[in-house]
């Protein structure tokens, strides 16, 4: 298969955080990734856009450590970390969300976020201290909660919040751990338009100075909201450009776009 | 509701220190037992209740608990210097290294697979102790004295009990503090969400060991001062029943309360002493409490008071008091049958009556309650029968009555919206 003219192999001349090469992934010998190589630049939203089943959740899984990749190589500012646990790449700057909202449903709105401002304070084993007398931790986890505007919500349990409300916890959960790197699965999936357009603000707002690479299904989300795109069919980058680029993409359109881009 | 609290918790200590010593022998023993699965359960319900973890083998961080401080004690005796009142920290070591030791095996698994292999953890000890005189002393088990220290001579139940009641209101106070530090937060948080967890950074396999271990040391605690209290223990401490008690004690209180564990070991260690003098069915007894209490408060007896606490000003309770009192002259109504129909059957299967009918030929009168009921007449089983159903009806026909005067939102009375209706 031949590739599009997507920008030369991206290495030494700009700056990228991260780097996927020749990511191999089988299930039980079936193959779900190919050969993929992508590289995200510091800053940049970019997108991932494909059909169903073409891989893009199990990109995201071997990314954020949720299995390990077959075969290929994944770094994160340069430091290799395919086949590490989800908790060391996530220390080492790197936190996703989740397609499925994925939260802790019975603990208030307000201590889903400190879970992750706990973490990123390291405290990860401390018995001996009472967590009300963490002011620090308090105060960032409330400022993170106003800012996924959630503020008015702090003492609901997660359960109870609203659809809306619970992607908005699932993406200041992500944030909770002040990644560099944000990796959102469908972080408006089944959500009304209005919905939606609430979402795409708050993601512009919270991800600025950050790195962040979607998955998402809204072509007008995607269009309006990233810098690059991949598109990615049957586990292989077809093309990687800005969204002109893409749009323009005759080999994007004839798999994917179809009439939309016409 | 911090005066309410006040209140509560000072009569609670005035009971428990100043009533023990006008009680006799058997009632201090089982107020010390009461205190003892009431720890028990609590630390038991930091792995379940907190932790989502199921545990099936607890009795082998309770037994290994009883067995250290069995050891300790026979140290003691042979002149090693070593506070008595202190013992139980060697049971509370036991089972924190026990438990760290199995955490980290049982805990890489979770749900059934979890459950099956904490019990089967728990079996070892249970399979090896009987032959091992060293370590548990063989089939007859282990026994040790008690050795007066500082001043006290710790020889009777009284004494027993005060430094019972001083670590067991010491360990449940930390327990409870444990849930308000990061890590009892984040235990939460694993109950709910582990793949989250992890994915915001937390080890959770080390987090979940520690959590195991953490239970097993204040089961080891309890399982010392048992073994503090009864100067003996074998083989028998680690078997299934003695876990089962403890899941039995945490469900019935529930789960999801942090006193709820307390209330349940409580309530269940005294109906066991009561009912274990009249009847040899009690274990029967507890087993119906039990399904009753998962068929119809799953959230245990706990849960129920908690709800009452909460609601309290919310309530219609004058609406409720007819409601209530109909209910619980159902529940004695059904009790009373169910009890009668037990009571009879235990004797009637009973060796002595049996043997009785082969020698005679005939169904003699049984005397139950102080009266002479004829076995096989339907005088004597229809009553019952008439009774139970009575009260099953009516219980069954006011749980409708009960909910909907508890749900009824009382806040916002529109009366364009609801139609005015007649109160009482």
């Amino acid at each position: 298969m031949s590739r599009q003219p997507t920008p030369p192999h991206p290495m030494a001349t700009e700056d990228h955080v991260l780097v996927i090469q020749n990511l191999d992934k089988h299930f039980d010998g079936l193959p779900i990734m190919r050969g993929v190589d992508l590289a995200i630049r510091r800053g940049e939203r970019h997108a991932v856009l494909g059909p169903n089943g073409a891989g893009k959740s199990t990109l995201f899984n071997l990314i954020s450590g949720a299995y390990p990749p077959s075969a290929g190589v994944i770094t994160l500012n340069g430091r290799p970390i395919q086949g590490l646990a989800p908790e060391r790449i996530n220390r080492m700057g790197l936190a996703r969300s989740f397609q499925i909202t994925n939260i802790f449903s019975r603990l208030s709105a307000f201590e889903n976020i400190r879970m992750g401002v706990m973490a990123r304070h390291g405290v990860l084993f401390d018995l001996f201290s009472r967590i009300q007398a963490k002011h620090r931790i308090n105060e960032e986890s409330r400022a993170l909660l106003d800012r996924v505007r959630l503020g008015h919500r702090a003492e609901t349990a997660a359960a109870d919040l609203t659809y809306s409300e619970q992607r908005a916890l699932e993406i200041g959960m992500t944030l909770a751990t002040s990644p560099e790197v944000i990796l959102l699965d469908e972080p408006t999936a089944g959500m009304s338009r209005e919905e939606t357009f609430y979402i795409v603000e708050l993601i512009r707002d919270v991800t600025k100075g950050k790195t962040l690479l979607v998955v998402e299904h809204d072509m007008s989300v995607v269009f309006s909201l990233c810098d690059r795109i991949s598109v990615l069919v049957y586990g292989q980058i077809l093309a990687t450009g800005t969204p002109d680029e893409i749009r323009a993409n005759r080999e994007v359109q004839e798999a994917y776009l179809g009439e939309e881009a016409a | 509701m911090s005066v309410y609290r006040l209140i509560f918790g000072t009569l609670a200590a005035v009971l428990l220190v100043a009533l023990p010593p006008t009680l006799g022998l058997g009632w201090q023993n089982t107020l010390t037992d009461v205190l003892i699965a009431s720890l028990f359960a609590a630390a038991f319900n930091l792995l379940m209740g907190q932790g989502g973890m199921l545990s099936f083998g607890h009795a082998a961080y309770y037994g290994l608990g009883a067995f250290a401080v069995l050891h300790l004690m026979g140290a003691i005796e042979n002149g090693f210097p070593f506070p008595t009142p202190l013992l139980p920290l060697a049971g509370g070591l036991a089972g924190l290294i026990a438990g760290l030791g199995a955490g980290y095996f049982a805990t890489q698994r979770t749900g059934v697979y979890f459950s099956l292999v904490t019990l089967a953890l728990a079996e070892m000890p249970h399979a090896l102790a009987p032959h091992w005189k060293g370590a548990f002393g063989g089939e007859s088990g282990l026994s040790s004295m008690r050795m007066p220290s500082m001043g006290f001579s710790f020889g009777s139940s009284l004494e027993v009990y005060y430094v019972t009641l001083a670590w067991v209101v010491a360990c449940i106070a930390l327990l409870y503090a444990y849930t308000h530090t990061p890590f009892g937060r984040l235990t939460l948080a694993l109950r709910d969400n582990e793949q989250r967890v992890r994915f915001m950074g937390y080890n959770a396999h080390a987090t979940k060991t520690l959590v195991f271990g953490i239970s097993a040391m204040f089961s080891g605690v309890a399982g010392g001062l048992l073994a503090m209290s009864s100067e003996t223990a074998n083989y028998s401490i680690f078997s299934t029943q003695v876990s089962a008690q403890v899941v039995l004690h945490t469900i019935v209180g529930g789960s999801g309360l942090f006193f709820g564990p307390i209330i349940g070991a409580s309530v269940l260690t005294l109906f066991t002493f009561l009912m274990s003098e009249m009847t040899r069915s009690w274990l029967l007894y507890q087993g119906i409490i039990f399904t009753l209490v998962m068929l119809y408060a799953p959230s245990g007896i706990g849960s129920i008071i908690q709800a009452h606490i909460v609601q309290r000003s919310r309530l219609p309770w004058g609406r409720l008091v007819l409601p209530y009192t109909l209910s619980a002259i159902g529940i004695l109504l059904a009790a009373a049958a169910i009890v009668f129909v037990v009571q009879m059957s235990e004797h009637i299967f009973s060796q002595s009556y049996r043997a009785m009918i082969e020698r005679t030929g005939a169904w003699e009168p049984v005397v139950l309650f102080s009266v002479s009921w004829q076995p096989l007449s339907p005088a004597t089983w229809i009553p019952p029968l008439i009774a139970f159903a009575a009260g099953f009806l009516l219980l069954t026909r006011l749980r409708g009555t009960i909910a909907r005067l508890w749900h009824e939102d009382r806040r916002d009375p529109d009366p364009s919206v609801v139609p005015a209706h007649g109160t009482a």
